[in-house]
């Protein structure tokens, strides 16, 4: 395609030459009208073609470097409800590695009873950890901290009122499942 | 001999007496102190940083499986891998400070003026671009700081509305740090961010040339000596015995103070204390003092004042009629950088 596009802008190049070179047969008879559209015409379709085939070129470049992704997300068994004591939590570990706390906070037995915290800093992505002396969730990075709920009591997470994410979790025949991601982005060796 | 010379000259018509008298412009005598070697300091250093990176490229494989052993090979293994390694590194600490030290002078003796306020911005891209090269080169490491400090500045580029998701995209490709965000950044840190600052370079060096040096007149100096000297041999002399110098600091810094390696990446865990590298530091305390979002920005507004500043200087003299007025608002900006550094630089968290 590119090619084409480049083949075609070089044809134009040449038909704009045989116009230039046609020049001193002015006398011939040519109009003026005629010699300026004869000779923009060129100019336009060839302006035409480089823009069409260098853009198309930038176009693949920009998809080349912007790779089209899609996380792979997954339905995922957490834990039975009967065993899950109302006040309770525990420290999910998605199969991508990522760390969820899911807490207990009521006994209807419906999936409103549960909170999945990401441990993801909605500031800017540190993993914040439970302090149990203050009670809170951190993050190292900012000083941003979360209650046991996720929402920001102090630092910048606090001022741009930005909560710990929570995952979507379902209850199924009294199984409590979560959706997350299920592919290891970094591998170490 | 002569004959030799005969057949390079039939071949390569360039005259030696012709390219001494344009290469060799007069030099204002005040380049003779020291606090004027300080523009070309940079510029050896990064020819140090161009030789030890291209050797440290010989053995450092650009992959999140690899790339921390790779490192730890050069530092541990191969034969005076540490010291090339280190002289990379405090290269990079020393190109740093020296720019910023450029800058503050050119700043503080207004030579940003007129004509000059296009090289200023040429020096305000160079100085960026010369952050980017420290930032990706010391994420190529691989290391537990260096990988959340990549994690956040992708973050920090997510919060600036609109383009920011692009940004972050184009620089880990991907939503997160995932298996190409290294060799991405090695790209980065290897060829195109350095050949970008070689052309920024030779349009800074061009202008400079092209307006000559900003004049400046010192009252120990006579008023009837000559007011200007040869920049061959005389100046050259001067970059040679700083760039000698500098060779000897740097292997003294490489050898006291060689670079070390944190532990590996851990993408489940951030450490429990974590700074930038020191040239970050004010940026990361600014973050810490406000909102995601207000930060950033607040950021990017500063850097575009700094950016426009010889139009707003004008302005300023303009309106106040007060020549001075750049040279205080600057002394309350270096308190400003220097005192978010020291900040940041003695608390741990």
């Amino acid at each position: 395609m590119l090619e084409a596009d480049l083949l075609e802008a070089d044809m134009e190049r040449e038909a704009d030459n045989v116009v230039h070179e046609a020049k001193p047969a002015d006398s011939s008879g040519m109009t003026e009208r005629r010699r300026t559209f004869l000779e923009r015409w060129p100019s336009a379709l060839m302006g035409f073609g480089l823009v069409a085939g260098y853009g198309m070129f930038a176009s693949f470049i920009g998809q080349f470097l912007f790779p089209s992704r899609k996380k792979q997300h997954a339905s995922q068994y957490v834990a039975d409800l009967q065993s899950f004591a109302h006040g309770q939590s525990m420290t999910y570990v998605s199969p991508a590695g990522e760390r969820v706390v899911v807490t207990r906070v009521a006994e209807t037995g419906a999936v409103e009873d549960f909170i999945a915290l990401s441990s993801v800093c909605p500031h800017l992505g540190c993993q914040v950890h439970w302090e149990s002396q203050n009670n809170r969730f951190f993050c190292p990075c900012h000083n941003g901290a979360f209650d046991p709920e996720g929402n920001p009591i102090a630092g910048p997470p606090q001022e741009a009122n930005q909560a710990l994410p929570r995952y979507q979790l379902h209850v199924e025949n009294g199984l409590l499942f979560i959706d997350a991601s299920t592919e290891r982005l970094v591998k170490l060796a | 001999m002569s004959r030799i010379a005969d057949w390079f000259q039939e071949r390569l018509p360039v005259s030696g007496v012709q390219l001494a008298e344009l290469t060799n412009e007069p030099v204002p005598n005040h380049l003779r102190r020291w606090w004027w070697c300080l523009g070309g300091t940079p510029a050896y250093l990064f020819v140090v940083q161009i030789v030890t990176g291209i050797l440290l490229a010989f053995y450092y494989q650009a992959a999140p499986e690899t790339a921390y052993q790779s490192v730890q090979r050069i530092t541990e293994e191969i034969s005076f891998g540490w010291y090339l390694r280190s002289v990379h590194k405090w290269a990079a600490t020393l190109m740093i400070a020296a720019i910023i030290l450029h800058q503050m002078r050119v700043y503080f003796t207004a030579a940003y003026r007129k004509p000059r306020e296009i090289n200023w911005m040429v020096g305000m891209c160079l100085l960026l671009t010369t952050l980017v090269i420290g930032f990706t080169g010391y994420s190529l490491v691989f290391e537990q700081l260096s990988y959340w400090g990549a994690t956040v500045a992708a973050n920090i580029c997510d919060t600036v509305p609109y383009v920011g998701v692009y940004a972050k995209q184009l620089l880990l490709a991907g939503e997160t740090y995932n298996e190409n965000t290294v060799s991405r950044f090695y790209i980065l840190h290897a060829a195109v961010l350095p050949a970008t600052l070689i052309m920024l370079l030779v349009i800074h060096i061009g202008i400079l040339r092209l307006q000559g040096v900003t004049e400046l007149h010192f009252e120990d100096e006579p008023e009837d000596g000559p007011q200007h000297f040869d920049f061959f041999p005389d100046h050259l002399y001067t970059e040679v015995i700083a760039g000698l110098v500098l060779m000897i600091l740097l292997s003294v810094l490489a050898t006291l103070f060689p670079a070390t390696m944190g532990p590996q990446a851990d993408p489940l865990t951030t450490p429990e204390i974590i700074k930038p590298e020191w040239f970050f530091y004010a940026t990361f305390r600014w973050l810490k003092l406000f909102s995601g979002t207000v930060a950033v920005l607040s950021m990017g507004f500063i850097v575009f004042i700094m950016f426009v500043w010889p139009f707003i200087d004008a302005w300023l003299v303009r309106v106040t009629r007060n020549e001075d007025v750049s040279f205080w608002i600057g002394i309350v900006g270096v308190f400003l950088l220097v005192g978010l550094t020291t900040w940041e630089a003695l608390v741990a968290h």
